[in-house]
C-alpha cells in the first residue's frame, strides 16, 4: 500500500501492484504515443514484451511499467507527446501518414540542403522514447563476475525446473529473470505451478536466483551479461539453459494497435492477479486452449462476453454464456477513435461487427528465442520450454500494425518491397522494424510472414541466412540497456605517478597526463627552467621512463638481435642510442642500451613505450629460444636527469668520488653514491647540455631530488619539466616518437640511418630494410627554420606545408629557439620530381614560410653535452 | 567478449589480462619477396588460427595459442 507520483497527482497502489496497473486501476488508458504517427498506445502484451508500457520511472526512461513494482514515492511521467501524452497534438502526423513514406527522412530533406537543419530540430522533439537526465547518474553500477555451471535465463516453469533438475545433478545454478517471478505469466493453473516452483528453489542452497536481472545477449565464451538496478552481473557459465518461454502472437490487422486491444495474458493478469477489469465488453479471440483460460479469468472478473472466435476443435468447449460463438472467426479489422469501439470477425468471406470496448486475443505462441539465436554453433545454449515451441504465426491481415516501436504498418512494408527490398533482412533495414526497444519480439514474426508470403516459401538452394524469409540475425542487446549499464565498471583514468609526485605538487608544479603517467610540465616560468638547463643547472624527474635488466647466456644475442645497431662492440660501462623496429622496418621505438660489467645489459626506452618494450623483449626471446630474463624494473627504479654546464659541479659536491669523463664518459654510465643514494650516472645528450641521468631505488627519490635542488642553490638550481624539455630537445633536432614521426617511419625517412648497421647477420626489421633500401625515400623527417611565423610560434605545429599550394609536408614540431632567436621546426616533407622542396608555404598562415635546414639547430657539434 | 585465453604459465585467464601478438609467423624469410609476404600478407584464415598472446596483466610471458577466427573458441 502507498502511493506514486504521477504526472504531478498522487496515484495509489495495492499490494502485488505494478506501475501498469496501478495506473490502469486509477483510470490511465494512453500510456504512449507512437514514434511517428503520435497513434494513442495502451496496454497491451503485460509480460514485459511490446513497448507500449515503457515509462519513464525514477527517471529511468523505457521502463515497462507492467513488469516494474510500484514503491511508495516513485516518480512514473509519461515521456511522449506534446503538449502531453494525454493531448498530443503531433498526432496531426497519423493524418499525414501517406505523405511521410518509408525512408521520409532521406527522401524528404535532401533539398534545400537548409531544411533538414530545421526539420532534425523539430522532428528529434516530435520523437524517441524520453529524455536522458542531464546529470550522470547519482550512482554508479558495479560489476560482478560470477561463475557457475549452468545458467538459466527465465524463471518460469521451464527455467524453474531446469534449475531444479541441474542442482539436483550436483551442478551450481543461478537462474535470472528480468522480471520479479511470476510477473508475466496469466493467472491460474500456469502461475500455481511457477509460485510452487519457486518456493521450492529457492530453498535449495546451491541455486542462486537472480530475478529482476535481464540477460541482455549471450557472447562467446560463454559470457552472458544480467543488467540490474545498480549492479551488471558478468556470468561465466559452462552451459545456458534459455527458458524465455513465449510471447502471445501479435497479428496484424487494421486498427490492432488501439487502446482495448489486449493480448490474452496481459488481460488475465489484470483480471485476474490486479482485480482490474480491462473492459465491460468483450470479443475474445482464443486460438488455443490458453485462450479459453483467460475467457474463463474473465468471465469471473466480471467481463460481459460480446463474442468469442475459436477454430472447430475447441468450439464445443466455449462455456454457456460466452455471447456468440463464430467458429474459425478471424479478426478483419478493429474501429475506434480514441479507443476501440467495435470488432469485425470474418468467417470465410462473411463479416459481422460486434460493438465492444475490449478485444483479447490469444492466438497461439511466439517463442523468445532471440537469445538463444545469438548464440554460436557449437555453443553449449539449449532452449527449453515455449522458448523451444514452434512457430505459429497466423498470416498478416489485409493492414495494420507490425512494428509497435518504430510505427511501421503492413503498407509501409508493402512499399518498401516495391521499391526493390526484396528480403526480411532489408526490409528490417530500410523500415527499421524489430529494432525499436522490442527488438522484434512483437514484430519479428510477422515481418518474416510478410516476406515469405510475397515471396513464395523460401528457395531452397539459397544459403538459410540468406533465404529472403529467413529470421532476421539476432544481436545484442536483447532489451533496452541504460547508459549506466554500460559504465559499469568503467573507472577513472589511472595515472601513475613518480616516486618525486609529492615533491612536484609541493613545489607548484603544473602537473598533467604523458604517456600514461601525471607529470610536471612546468613549475612557474618554463623558460627560466629551459635558462638553467642552457646557462645553470637544472634537475628534470625522467622516472618515467622505461627501465630494464637483460640477463642471462643470451643476453648480448637478445640485444643484438632487438636492435638494428652494432651492440657486441659495445664495452663495459659504454652506452649507445639504440632504435627498435619492427618487422616492417618500421620505428617503434627508442633508448639507451648500457652495457654493465657482469655481462648484463641495462636499458631505458621511452616513458610510453615502456610496456611494449617489455613485451617485444620477452617475444624475441622466446621465439628465439634465447636464454635470458628481462627484468622490468620501470616501477622498481627512478631517474633524475641533472643537466647544464655545472651538472658535474652539482655532482661532485654530493659524490665522494670525481665524476670526470674517464669515471664517467660519454657515452657511458658508472655505478656511483650521490648524497648517499646508489645511482646508476648515465650520460645522456637529449637536451644538449652535459647531462647525468640518476637512475636509483625508487623510495630514495625524495631525499635524491631535495638534496641535489637544495646543493644547486649555489648555481641558482631551477627543475624543469615538460615545456621546457620541450624546446631543449627541439634544439637539438631529437625527435619525439609519436609526435614528430608517423606509424610507418623507417630509420633513412627519420634522416637516422646512422642507427642501423646493416653489415649485421640479422635484427627484427632487416628484412624490410634490405627491401626497402632498393627503393626511394619520399618522405623524410626535416629541421625546419621558420620565417614570418606568427608571435606564438606554437601555433603552426600540425599546419600542412605547401609547394604552389599543393600540400607536400607538414609542421609536426614548432617553438622559437631562445638559444637562436629564431622561429624552428621539425616537420616531414614529400618529394617530387624535382627532389625535396627546401622552401615551403606554412598553410593557414599568410606570409610565413618554412626553410628545409640540417640540425641539430643548437651546438651541431655535440661539444657542449660531451662538456 | 568472454574469452578465456590458456596461458602456459598461469592457466586459462581473462582476455583482457593479455596483449595481442597476432598470426604466428615465421621470426624470418628467406628472401625480401617472402619477407615481404611474411610480414604483410598473413593467412588471416577464417578458422583455426595459430597465434600469440602476451600475459601482460599477469606473468608476462608468451603463449602460442590456437584460436578459431569464428567461434573465438581455443584449444
Amino acid at each position: 500500500m502507498g502511493s506514486i507520483r504521477f504526472e504531478g497527482r498522487d496515484v495509489s497502489f495495492t499490494d502485488g501492484d505494478t506501475v501498469a496497473s496501478a495506473l490502469f486501476r486509477d483510470g490511465v488508458r494512453t500510456f504512449s504515443r507512437s514514434l511517428k504517427y503520435h497513434r494513442r498506445r495502451a496496454l497491451y502484451c503485460g509480460t514485459g514484451d511490446c513497448p507500449n508500457c515503457l515509462l519513464t520511472v525514477d527517471g529511468t526512461p523505457a521502463v515497462h511499467a507492467c513488469q516494474a513494482p510500484c514503491a511508495d514515492g516513485m516518480e512514473v511521467v509519461r515521456p511522449h507527446g506534446w503538449p502531453s501524452t494525454e493531448r498530443d497534438l503531433l498526432h496531426v502526423t497519423d493524418s499525414l501518414h501517406r505523405l511521410m513514406p518509408v525512408g521520409f527522412y532521406y527522401k524528404t530533406f535532401i533539398t534545400p540542403r537548409f531544411a533538414w537543419e530545421i526539420a532534425e530540430k523539430m522532428i528529434r522533439r516530435a520523437t524517441g522514447l524520453g529524455a536522458l537526465p542531464p546529470t550522470t547518474a547519482a550512482e554508479r553500477s558495479v560489476v560482478r563476475y560470477v561463475r557457475a555451471d549452468v545458467l538459466v535465463v527465465g524463471a518460469g516453469a521451464a527455467g524453474l525446473d531446469a534449475a531444479r533438475d541441474a542442482a539436483a545433478a550436483g551442478e551450481r545454478v543461478i537462474v535470472c529473470d528480468e522480471s520479479p517471478i511470476g510477473a508475466a505469466i496469466a493467472p491460474g493453473a500456469a502461475l500455481d505451478r511457477v509460485r510452487a516452483l519457486e518456493a521450492e528453489v529457492r530453498a535449495i542452497p546451491e541455486i542462486t536466483v537472480l530475478d529482476g536481472h535481464t540477460a541482455v545477449g549471450i557472447y562467446e565464451g560463454l559470457e552472458v551479461p544480467l543488467v540490474a538496478d545498480r549492479e551488471l552481473v558478468r556470468v561465466h557459465p559452462e552451459r545456458v539453459v534459455v527458458a524465455t518461454g513465449a510471447a502471445e502472437i501479435h497479428p496484424v490487422f487494421p486498427g490492432n494497435d488501439l487502446p482495448g486491444v489486449w493480448l490474452g495474458r496481459g488481460a488475465a493478469r489484470m483480471a485476474g492477479v490486479h482485480g482490474v477489469r480491462p473492459g465491460d465488453v468483450a470479443v475474445v479471440v482464443a486460438g488455443t486452449e490458453e485462450g479459453l483460460a483467460h475467457l474463463e479469468t474473465l468471465r469471473a472478473s466480471g467481463v460481459r462476453i460480446a463474442a468469442v472466435a475459436v477454430p472447430t476443435a475447441l468450439a464445443d468447449r466455449v462455456p454457456e454464456g460466452s455471447g456468440e460463438v463464430v467458429v474459425d472467426g478471424v479478426v478483419h479489422e478493429a474501429h475506434g477513435g480514441k479507443s476501440l469501439s467495435s470488432v469485425v470477425l470474418r468467417r470465410g468471406t462473411e463479416g459481422k461487427r460486434f460493438d465492444c470496448d475490449l478485444l483479447v486475443l490469444s492466438l497461439g505462441l511466439a517463442p523468445r528465442d532471440g537469445l538463444a539465436r545469438m548464440a554460436l554453433p557449437g555453443e553449449a545454449v539449449e532452449l527449453v520450454g515455449d522458448a523451444a515451441g514452434p512457430d505459429a504465426t497466423p498470416p498478416n491481415g489485409h493492414d495494420g500494425t507490425v512494428c509497435l516501436c518504430e510505427d511501421v504498418s503492413l503498407h509501409d512494408l508493402r512499399q518498401a518491397w516495391d521499391e526493390g527490398f526484396r528480403n526480411a533482412e532489408i526490409l528490417k533495414r530500410y523500415t527499421t522494424t524489430t529494432m525499436g526497444p522490442c527488438q522484434g519480439a512483437m514484430c519479428g514474426r510477422a515481418l518474416t510472414c510478410f516476406a515469405r508470403d510475397r515471396n513464395g516459401a523460401p528457395a531452397g538452394d539459397v544459403a538459410a541466412p540468406f533465404a529472403a524469409a529467413a529470421r532476421t540475425t539476432a544481436r545484442p542487446p536483447a532489451r533496452p540497456v541504460t547508459l549506466e549499464s554500460l559504465a559499469a565498471a568503467v573507472h577513472e583514468l589511472i595515472d601513475k605517478r613518480t616516486s618525486l609526485h609529492d615533491v612536484h605538487v609541493a613545489a607548484g608544479a603544473r602537473l598533467d597526463r604523458s604517456g600514461g603517467w601525471l607529470r610536471p610540465f612546468t613549475y612557474g616560468d618554463w623558460r627560466d627552467e629551459y635558462r638553467a638547463v642552457r646557462e645553470r643547472v637544472s634537475v628534470m624527474d625522467v622516472g618515467t621512463l622505461g627501465k630494464f635488466t637483460i640477463g642471462g647466456p643470451d643476453a648480448s644475442m637478445l640485444v643484438d638481435r632487438m636492435f638494428p645497431c652494432r651492440t657486441d662492440d659495445l664495452a663495459a660501462g659504454r652506452t649507445r642510442y639504440v632504435l627498435s623496429l619492427d618487422e616492417a622496418g618500421y620505428v617503434m621505438d627508442d633508448g639507451l642500451l648500457c652495457a654493465v660489467a657482469d655481462g648484463t645489459y641495462y636499458l631505458t626506452s621511452t616513458s610510453g613505450g615502456a610496456a611494449r618494450a617489455d613485451a617485444r623483449l620477452r617475444d624475441l626471446a622466446d621465439r628465439m629460444s634465447l636464454d635470458v630474463h628481462v627484468l622490468d624494473r620501470t616501477a622498481q627504479w627512478g631517474a633524475i636527469n641533472v643537466a647544464g654546464p655545472h651538472a658535474r659541479d652539482l655532482l661532485e659536491r654530493l659524490s665522494d668520488v670525481p665524476i670526470d669523463a674517464s669515471s664517467v664518459p660519454y657515452p657511458g654510465f658508472a655505478d656511483v653514491t650521490v648524497a648517499g643514494v646508489p645511482c646508476r650516472a648515465v650520460r645522456t645528450g637529449f637536451v644538449g647540455e652535459l647531462a647525468f641521468e640518476l637512475h636509483h631505488p625508487r623510495s630514495r627519490g625524495p631525499e635524491l631530488w631535495e638534496a641535489l635542488v637544495r646543493e644547486g642553490a649555489a648555481w641558482d638550481l631551477r627543475p624543469h619539466g615538460l615545456d621546457a624539455l620541450e624546446l631543449l630537445r627541439l634544439e637539438k633536432g631529437h625527435v619525439y616518437l609519436g609526435q614528430d614521426t608517423m606509424p610507418d617511419d623507417t630509420p633513412a625517412k627519420l634522416g637516422m640511418s646512422w642507427a642501423v648497421s646493416m653489415d649485421k647477420e640479422w635484427f627484427v626489421g632487416m628484412r624490410a630494410l634490405e627491401r626497402l633500401a632498393e627503393l626511394p625515400v619520399t618522405r623524410k623527417l626535416v629541421g625546419l627554420e621558420l620565417d614570418g611565423a606568427p608571435a606564438d610560434v606554437a601555433d603552426v605545429r600540425g599546419a600542412p606545408l605547401l609547394v604552389g599550394g599543393a600540400m607536400v609536408g607538414r609542421v609536426t614540431s614548432a617553438e622559437r629557439s631562445i638559444a637562436l632567436d629564431r622561429a624552428i621546426g621539425l616537420g616531414w616533407v614529400r618529394a617530387s620530381d624535382a627532389g625535396f622542396p627546401s622552401v615551403l608555404d606554412v598553410s593557414g598562415h599568410a606570409g610565413a614560410r618554412a626553410r628545409v635546414v640540417p640540425t641539430p639547430f643548437y651546438d651541431p657539434n655535440g661539444e657542449r653535452l660531451r662538456g | 567478449m568472454a574469452i578465456e585465453i590458456p596461458c602456459a604459465h598461469c592457466g586459462p585467464r581473462p582476455y583482457t589480462e593479455f596483449r595481442f601478438g597476432g598470426e604466428l609467423r615465421p621470426l624470418d624469410a628467406p628472401d625480401a619477396e617472402a619477407d615481404f609476404a611474411r610480414v604483410f600478407l598473413p593467412e588471416n584464415p577464417a578458422g583455426p588460427q595459430e597465434e600469440r598472446w602476451f600475459h601482460a596483466l599477469g606473468c608476462r610471458t608468451w603463449s602460442a595459442v590456437t584460436r578459431d577466427t569464428r567461434t573465438n573458441g581455443v584449444g
